[in-house]
């Protein structure tokens, strides 16, 4: 900078501008375009962060075992939390073994830091099993509960 | 001592923290994000707390994760290692309200170190001296040309809430001042969150040093030395060493001093880093201080003998320091060498993939803090940080020898995966570095040298 710059340092500090735009996000680029003539620095991405490489049941996790889950729709606590069935202690649980719900429909709750989050179904379908009892503490993307798609 | 301690951190200073926990016979809790489930420090841990998906914001970053974690598998103390949120005062308010002890300086500390220009202000009150520059964060890109014009060029803008080499730019010229002050401000509007930017006078062929500090809650503030961490490249360390090659013993010693004097200033407890710069004439000038453990914390303690996550932990938990000033006496020369998942041919372009071969090195006063493993997964959603090999020797030439020797022996393969042990070997080779003459442009110098090579092997 304040120098007149030749195109091999040119390229260079938009390179270094790429890199650290691309430190800066949390999320991969999907594409990066560097341009030296006329300058230009492009970081594209997606729209969803790369999902994180698969892995079977969470050893050692309190109170989860590996589901069976086949064929069915797992969700997921979107948290770290204790995971609540029901409203309140004593109340009906927000869903039962069996029951039809709705996309959007709360299936539960997860207090982190007093603070009680809903769970929401992501889609419709029937309750086949619930893989958490209640007031268990989760961690982060364990599964909660099993739905039937709808139009099974 | 705490019975429980959290670590809110990944790859190898997650498992460094923890072994001198599990020394200490504390239980540790580890908390993970899904892509670092599988990694070693997670299993190494007594018990580990899944947070979040791979984007740091959403897990390592995350304080209501990792409160709700400690709260829920009772840990007492959250040590949050370098980076992520070690240096967050909000994160360490945030625990000292659920009644969690944050292992590093108090809140407030924090928030005052952590603005630059505070930080300077603090280093002036403690009779420190400090580059030219300004004392305040300036709004006014007008007037703040007129301080850059009254200190003279190059200089420096930094960003108020920069750190980890980011956030900074130099104006060699002033007809180019405004650009970049206002380019600056953008970029730490951008990634800090903060736009307050301040000048200070470059200096172009400086050596770096930093002392290393500790101090307690009964008053006792000491240092460990320095480390000379004059190799960099962007203003990322590579390689560290200590004691500071070619300084004059009485120089060393004011270093001390001063980094004690400011950290008594601003009432600092627990251990942290005053970084400074050393000109030819010998001069030093604060530049900034890190109240965490810093990546290269290692070489002290190889030299002096002394644990600093055990003195960290101590100190949390109450305790004094376990050393006075004068029973510090370090011992000989220890040189770390960072291995980072990097390929130097591509300008040092983050290289991750799985690692087929991994073979650290060992042998005499040989230590690698790693969390690599054969078939470790790199993934690319943190920093690149692979391996630190240390090593100590009685002399400067016995250390750079075993430092070569460990590196040669250090093997890591991989479809895509590619790191800079080839560079830092080149590093150590350079005559400069051997002579201890070089200075933080040396990087750049070599780099400018192999490119242009590469320039003519092109055209012939």
């Amino acid at each position: 900078m304040g120098e007149s710059l030749d195109s091999g340092a040119l390229l260079e500090m938009l390179c270094r501008q790429a890199r650290e735009l691309i430190g800066a996000a949390d999320a991969l680029p999907r594409t990066v375009r560097v341009r030296a003539g006329e300058m230009s620095v492009e970081v594209e991405y997606s729209e969803a962060p790369a999902p994180p490489p698969a892995a079977a049941g969470q050893d050692g996790a309190p109170g989860e075992t590996a589901p069976a889950t086949a064929g069915g729709h797992v969700i997921r606590a979107p948290l770290v939390g204790t995971f609540y069935r029901a409203p309140e202690p004593g109340a009906d649980p927000f869903v039962s073994i069996g029951d039809e719900v709705e996309a959007g429909q709360q299936i539960g709750i997860l207090e982190a830091m007093k603070l009680m989050n809903p769970v929401d179904a992501d889609r419709a379908g029937r309750v086949v099993d619930i893989l958490v009892p209640d007031q268990t503490p989760v961690d982060f993307d364990a599964p909660l509960l099993v739905l039937a798609p709808a139009d099974s | 001592m705490f019975e429980t301690v959290l670590i809110a951190n990944r790859g190898e200073i997650a498992l460094r923290v923890a072994r001198t926990c599990r020394e200490l016979g504390i239980r540790v809790v580890m908390v993970h994000s899904t892509a670092d489930r599988e990694t070693w420090p997670v299993r190494f841990a007594d018990r580990s707390v899944q947070i979040g998906p791979p984007p740091a914001r959403h897990s390592y970053l995350n304080p209501a994760g990792i409160v709700e974690a400690a709260l829920r598998e009772g840990a007492e103390a959250v040590h949050p290692g370098y980076g992520f949120l070690s240096e967050d005062r909000d994160f360490a308010e945030i625990c000292e309200t659920h009644g969690i002890t944050f292992i590093g300086p108090p809140a407030t500390v924090i928030e005052r170190l952590g603005d630059k220009a505070e930080a300077r202000r603090v280093a002036v009150d403690a009779g420190v001296p400090v580059l030219p520059g300004s004392l305040e964060a300036l709004g006014n890109a007008v007037e703040a040309k007129r301080v850059a014009d009254r200190i003279g060029y190059p200089v420096i803008i930094k960003a108020v809430a920069g750190g980890g080499g980011r956030g900074m730019a130099v104006v060699r010229d002033g007809h180019e001042f405004l650009q970049v002050f206002r380019e600056t401000r953008a970029v730490a509007q951008a990634v800090f969150g903060d736009g307050r930017v301040y000048v200070e006078r470059f200096l172009e062929t400086a050596r770096h040093v930093e002392v290393q500090v500790l101090a307690d809650r009964h008053g006792r503030v000491i240092h460990l030395g320095e480390r000379d961490c004059t190799v960099q490249r962007s203003r990322q360390k590579l390689i560290e060493e200590t004691p500071a090659p070619a300084l004059p013993a009485d120089l060393r010693a004011r270093l001390g001093e001063a980094a004690v004097r400011c950290a008594r200033e601003v009432g600092y407890v627990g251990a942290g880093t005053v970084e400074f710069v050393v000109d030819d004439e010998n001069n030093f000038y604060f530049i900034e201080a890190n109240c965490r453990i810093q990546v290269e914390h290692p070489v002290t303690e190889m030299v002096t003998g002394i644990d600093l996550i055990r003195e960290q932990l101590l100190v949390a938990a109450g305790h004094p320091l376990s050393v006075r000033q004068e029973e510090v006496s370090p011992r000989g020369v220890a040189i770390e060498c960072r291995v980072n998942t990097e390929d130097p041919d591509r300008g040092f372009l983050p290289a991750p993939g799985v690692l087929d071969v991994f073979e650290p090195p060992g042998g005499p006063f040989t230590r690698v803090d790693t969390y690599g493993r054969a078939g470790l997964a790199i993934t690319p959603y943190y920093d690149s940080l692979l391996a630190k090999v240390v090593v100590w020797a009685p002399d400067r030439p016995g250390a750079i020898a075993r430092m070569e020797r460990a590196l040669s022996e250090f093997i890591v393969a991989g479809a895509g995966v590619h790191t800079t042990i080839g560079f830092l070997r080149d590093v150590l080779a350079h005559p400069l570095f051997r002579d201890a003459k070089h200075r933080t442009s040396l990087v750049d110098q070599m780099l400018a040298v192999s490119a242009c090579d590469a320039g003519i092997r092109t055209a012939s």
